[in-house]
This record gives structure tokens, sequence and C-alpha cells, in this order.
């Protein structure tokens, strides 16, 4: 695949980085020209010093052809309109932005960035696990279905404590694969272990069904 | 009619149109993010002015976009300005948004998207052009 990452920094450095060395073309544009002069030092002349929200760089850099650009500078500003112009004056088929300031996730969704990558919700999202055993953690989005993988651990006041896997009345379309107890055992849910307060699944399920399983997992509506 | 007109930017476009919108008797709440730039301006009854950065939900929110009727995006960086516009016309529903762009291509962009841009560049070359032809 061919990908533009815009801004080598710490985060386009080492997506440059491991981009090629998964055999992935690679332009990285970096305005700012001591931090480019030392990404040119490491990966030589895929990098481009000039700013990457000009449409005439973007078009220089094979925009036209390019499969993916992922804009990673510390701007949201910067990000949204590499992405944009990416998207709309390119046709870059996916585009993605580093999101620095969380309320811009929505609007940038709105405005036609495929995918969002905002530290603050990231780390939230682990915070939050650690703490209440709560919500879902998103692992993974899975290529080319609707569907996610996702892991949330069971709490203690639980209907299904105790009861095995196949006693879960689970929602149409969702997977469960695997229960992770809290000393780190893998048990796969075809050996239909019983489930044990503060055991953590893995499942594979649609956005849409998330509620249902979140219920039947926990007995609550969720929140 | 009273309007209450949002500027993100002080500098001399944003000045220029807070002073000239406070002339016709309309309300301006200005941002910029140096309150040096403020000198440009001169002390009103209509007018609030905020340090503040003008992309940030946070800051447009608490400076009052929500009761504005027009929102300007008037600072000189484009990437700025296209994220404030849109946020003031996507997150907050403004219908009287203004945005500077600079860059011509990336202006047509917008106006496709279905930004009004105003690109001061563009304008002055057609008066140049127009003062050449007299």
């Amino acid at each position: 695949m061919y990908v533009i990452v815009v801004g080598a920094g710490k985060i386009g450095f080492y997506l440059t980085r491991e981009l090629l060395s998964a055999s992935h073309e690679v332009a990285l544009i970096e305005r700012d020209a001591l931090v480019s002069a030392v990404a040119a030092e490491e990966f030589g002349s895929i990098v481009i010093t000039s700013d990457g929200t000009e449409p005439t760089v973007l078009g220089e850099a094979g925009a036209e052809r390019c499969d993916i650009l992922i804009s990673t500078s510390g701007q949201d500003a910067t990000n949204l309109t590499a992405c944009q112009v990416a998207k709309y004056s390119f046709k870059v088929p996916k585009t993605m932005a580093v999101v620095t300031d969380p309320d811009h996730v929505p609007l940038f969704r709105a405005l036609g960035v495929d995918v969002t990558i905002s530290t603050t919700e990231l780390i939230l999202s682990h915070v939050e696990e650690e703490l209440t055993g709560g919500p879902f953690v998103h692992v993974l989005p899975l290529r080319g279905a609707t569907s996610g993988i996702v892991s949330m651990r069971v709490p203690s006041g639980s209907p299904v404590v105790g009861q095995p896997v196949s006693r879960i009345r689970l929602p149409q379309g969702t997977l469960l694969t695997a229960v992770i107890h809290k000393n780190g055992e893998l048990k796969p849910a075809v050996n239909d272990p019983e489930l044990a307060a503060d055991d953590a699944i893995v499942a594979i399920t649609p956005p849409e069904k998330e509620d249902e399983l979140w219920h039947a997992l926990t007995g609550e509506a969720r929140r | 009619m009273t309007r209450h007109v949002m500027i993100v930017g002080c500098g001399r476009l944003g000045a220029t149109a807070a002073n000239a919108l406070l002339d016709r008797g309309d309300r301006v709440t200005i941002l910029d993010t140096d309150a040096e730039n403020f000198r440009r301006l001169r002390p009103r009854t209509r007018l609030s002015m905020y340090v503040g950065d003008g992309t940030s939900h946070e800051v447009l929110r608490r400076t009052g976009i929500e009761s504005v009727g027009a929102f300007i995006a008037a600072t000189g960086r484009d990437t700025t300005n296209a994220l404030a516009a849109q946020s003031a016309r996507t997150t907050f529903g403004i219908q009287h948004v203004v945005c500077r762009i600079n860059d011509p291509i990336r202006s047509e962009m917008y106006e496709q998207l279905g930004l009004t841009t105003l690109n001061p560049n563009q304008f002055l070359v057609t008066l140049v052009l127009q003062a050449m032809e007299e």
C-alpha cells in the first residue's frame, strides 16, 4: 500500500518506521526543516520538507494514488485540513487523524475523517477499565467487517457469575470467543468454562449490539 | 437589526471587521490567543474580547457561541480558520459562517463543502487587475 504520513514528530516517525518495515511505500511530509532533517537521516528521500496541508504539496507527493493518509501532527487544525484535502481534492480512500482535543472527535467524523485517534480517549478507556471493571475496551475493529473485538470484565454482582458460558443469552451476531480468568488463565469459550466475578470476556460484536451484550453480562442497562 | 457576531482572530482583518460591525450597531465577541492584538480595537460597550483558542469547543461555548447569529474565522492561518469555521457550522449549527482561506485551491474545496470562504489575496488580485485596466 502507499501511505502518506503528515508530521514527523514522535508518532509520525515511529509509524513511518513500522510501515516501511512492513514493506509499505511511504511518503513522510514534515514542515519543520530541523525535524524533517532528522527523519531524512533515518528514512532518506521519502521525507518531504513541506506543508502537508497544501494541495500542491500533497499532489506532488502522489496523493492521487495514495491508499491511506495519516495526519499525526500535534495540531488538530493541521490534521483536519490534511485529511479533508486528501479526501476531497484527491479522493484518498482512507484518512486518519490524530486528535488532541477529544471534543473534536465527533466533528472530525462528521467532516469525513475515516479514523480518529484520540490519545486522551485511548488512555481513558484503559483507565475506566482499571477503575470500574466497567465499559467495553474496544480491542480492535475488524477489517472488512462491521464487528469489532471488545473486552469487558464481569462484575461481581452479575447474574452470569457461576454460570457456564453456554448459558449466557448473547445478542444475535455476537460471538463470545474466550474468557480470561483474573489470574491470567485463558479459557476458550468452546470448553464452556464457568464464569467467575472479575473474569474478562473477549467477544466479537457489531457496535449496535454492545448495549445488549452489556446487559447480558451485567444484568443492568448500559449507562 | 442588531446582530451578534463572533470573530476568531484579531489581526487586521478581524479587527477591521469588528470595528465595521460595531459602527453598524452590531454586537461583537472577538477571540484571539494573543491579548496584544486587542490594541487594534477601541473599547466599546457592545464589544467583548476574550483571550482564548477559537478552535476549542470549550472556549467557544464559554464565550457564548450558542447565542451568536454569525461567525467569522479571520486568523492568518487557513487550518485554524477551517477548524474554527467548521466547528461553528457543524458542532454549533451557526447559519452564517465566513471563513478566511488564503490558499486558492483549498478555498475552492471548502466552497464545494458548503463553507463561505473569503480569500484576501484573490480579492486583491482582482482589484489590481481592475486598476491596470483603467
